[in-house]
């Protein structure tokens, strides 16, 4: 006890299920607290709303990706095939741009994908290896809301208390392992 | 989950639109009528182009909504009777289809029997492009939809009375051998209608390039009746954004789909570059047709493409109905492409007999489709699966 100060992280409640935690979200949400987050072990529709949390800003590093990746592919096919090393398929001319469909095609797909996985790995923060689980739990059975520090740890007891939360309790940061 | 859902029951057809959909045929006939006398080539090109336009919009209905029972599909739940009501139409096909062999030597140039006897390539293919067999293969096709939509639609409308999950598993049962054989019929049909304009040029794809446009199109205008029955209040708490975005995908979808098809149909034949192949672009490109091919590219993919991109058009109704309608007129222009080259060499003929003409097709599919609506609920009230797609909603 002698780091609480220094390792706390905040207070955790458990809750029975999906409702239950939307409801007891809206609440938390509603009472002002500056940090809080919720833990289920699968997504839960509708708890975005609840938690006031705006739409990701990931479908515009795909955006920018995509395009890079149609630039990208158009430029190289351009100038292999008509700067650099100029050759004669079939009488065709050396700009052959329904030629360059295919690629262009396929490295827009594949940069939007690769700025969307790098994107959304970024956008959350991960990997993380600074963090644990504070319960197994909550990526089996148990639905939780946590609300951080800097808080009223008082006032954020009762309330999950009050929303019907279980096993009410604080918690610290304990590092990887 | 969700209270009690209330049934919205039928749809009250108002003497107006009778009236206005009636006028539109009857223009629309009497178009075709006096185009007939002055003008019968330009006539039939109107007409088949249209036959076939209005045939994928009937089809295409069922084959979604057999989609969304062979798949299990919950969203589409509240729905999927609009799909089942575009099917009102395939009877009028019969009729289309029946007038189209009528004129069958104006529309197609392999019905000449003093020149194909000439022509080594076309007297090899004669067995089978032949009237009698071309009639016997294309009307029983639409004679097999039309058995497959009775059999289906009427398990859909029964189940509006008690509900029984039985209904659901014999569509289940069902929708996979009408895929399977739409497929092949579709196949057929698309090459004997459309692609046979030309008898010499050959693509297998090309029953796939229609069938893209035909989703192109049937997803517009399920939109557009979801939009309009939603205005009418037909559909208030059963019919929310989320199923607006979710038809705006489908939209979405189908454009990259069909500009996927029809890029794949050019390159090929623009690399090979075989004599037998590149007639058809040769005469859509080296003439007045060039500026509707470029509208093809531009128009029909890029435009929806970039208009549909943002996540607010696809649930924005105001939107979504700009692009819908502006999609189903770029697959009639469309099938104008594939037809009209074939009678006109020179570029595209659209005056105001092909809109009348066109017209009167429409109203006579709105009629059809609205008539189904006001025979049977307006929402596939008893299917299991709606009291969760009315709660639908995404991440």
């Amino acid at each position: 006890m002698a780091t609480e100060a220094r390792n706390l992280s905040g207070v955790v409640g458990f809750f029975s299920g999906p409702g239950a935690i939307l409801k007891a979200m809206e609440k938390v949400k509603a009472t002002g607290f500056e940090k809080f987050d919720a833990f289920t072990p699968f997504p839960v529709h509708g708890m975005d709303d609840a938690m006031g949390i705006k739409r990701s800003v990931l479908p515009y590093i795909t955006l920018v990706g995509a395009i890079t990746g149609l630039t990208i592919g158009f430029s190289l096919e351009y100038w292999t095939s008509a700067v650099d090393w100029p050759l004669n398929v079939g009488g065709k001319p050396f700009n052959s741009w329904p030629a360059f469909v295919p690629v262009m095609f396929e490295l827009t797909i594949l940069l939007a994908g690769l700025s969307t996985v790098f994107g959304m790995f970024a956008l959350n923060r991960l990997p993380n290896l600074k963090d644990a689980a504070f319960d197994p739990g909550i990526t089996r059975d148990r639905f939780a809301i946590w609300i951080g520090v800097p808080c009223d740890l008082q006032q954020a007891e009762s309330l999950l208390n009050s929303l019907g939360a279980t096993d009410v309790r604080k918690v610290y940061q304990e590092g990887w392992f | 989950m969700s209270a009690v859902i209330k049934n919205p029951g039928k749809f009250q057809m108002s003497s107006s639109i009778t009236l206005v959909t009636g006028l539109m045929a009857v223009v629309g006939l009497g178009a075709f009528l006096v185009q007939l006398s002055t003008d019968p080539h330009r006539a039939w090109s109107s007409f088949v182009l249209n036959h076939f336009y209005f045939l994928t919009l009937g089809l295409g209905g069922i084959v979604f909504a057999a989609i969304q029972w062979l798949t299990n599909a919950m969203w589409s739940a509240p729905i999927r009777r609009i799909l089942e009501a575009f099917s009102g139409y395939l009877p009028f096909v019969v009729l289309t289809m029946l007038v189209l062999f009528y004129g069958l030597h104006h529309v197609y140039t392999w019905t000449d029997v003093a020149m194909v006897s000439k022509d080594p390539i076309l007297s090899g293919k004669s067995g089978y492009l032949s009237p009698g067999f071309f009639l016997a293969r294309n009307l029983g096709a639409i004679l097999i939809w039309i058995y497959f939509a009775r059999k289906m639609i009427g398990n859909s409308v029964a189940q509006d009375a008690n509900g029984d999950f039985q209904y659901t598993e014999r569509n289940r049962f069902l929708s996979p051998i009408f895929i399977i054989v739409f497929a092949l019929t579709f196949t057929m049909a698309s090459f004997d209608q459309m692609m046979s304009l030309d008898p010499y040029w050959f693509s297998t794809i090309f029953g796939i390039y229609m069938f893209a446009g035909m989703l192109y199109s049937t997803l517009a205008a399920l939109c557009l009746g979801t939009l309009y029955l939603k205005g009418k209040g037909y559909l208030d708490g059963l019919v929310n954004d989320n199923h607006i975005h979710d038809i705006g995908k489908f939209m979405f979808a189908f454009t990259v789909f069909w500009a996927y098809i029809a890029f794949s149909q050019f390159m090929l034949i623009w690399y090979a570059n075989l004599p037998e192949e590149t007639g058809y672009y040769l005469r859509r490109f080296n003439s007045g047709w060039l500026g509707l091919s470029i509208f093809l590219l531009v128009g029909k993919f890029l435009v929806p493409f970039v208009f549909l991109l943002p996540r607010g058009a696809k649930r924005s109704e105001a939107r979504l109905k700009k692009v819908a309608i502006f999609m189903l007129i770029a697959q009639w222009i469309d099938v104008l492409w594939i037809v009209q080259p074939e009678f006109f060499q020179e570029g595209p003929r659209v005056g105001i007999f092909e809109i009348l003409i066109a017209m009167g097709f429409l109203g006579v599919f709105i009629f059809l489709t609205l008539k189904f609506l006001s025979k049977h609920n307006v929402v596939a009230i008893g299917d299991p699966r709606l009291e969760e797609a009315v709660s639908h909603h995404h991440q």
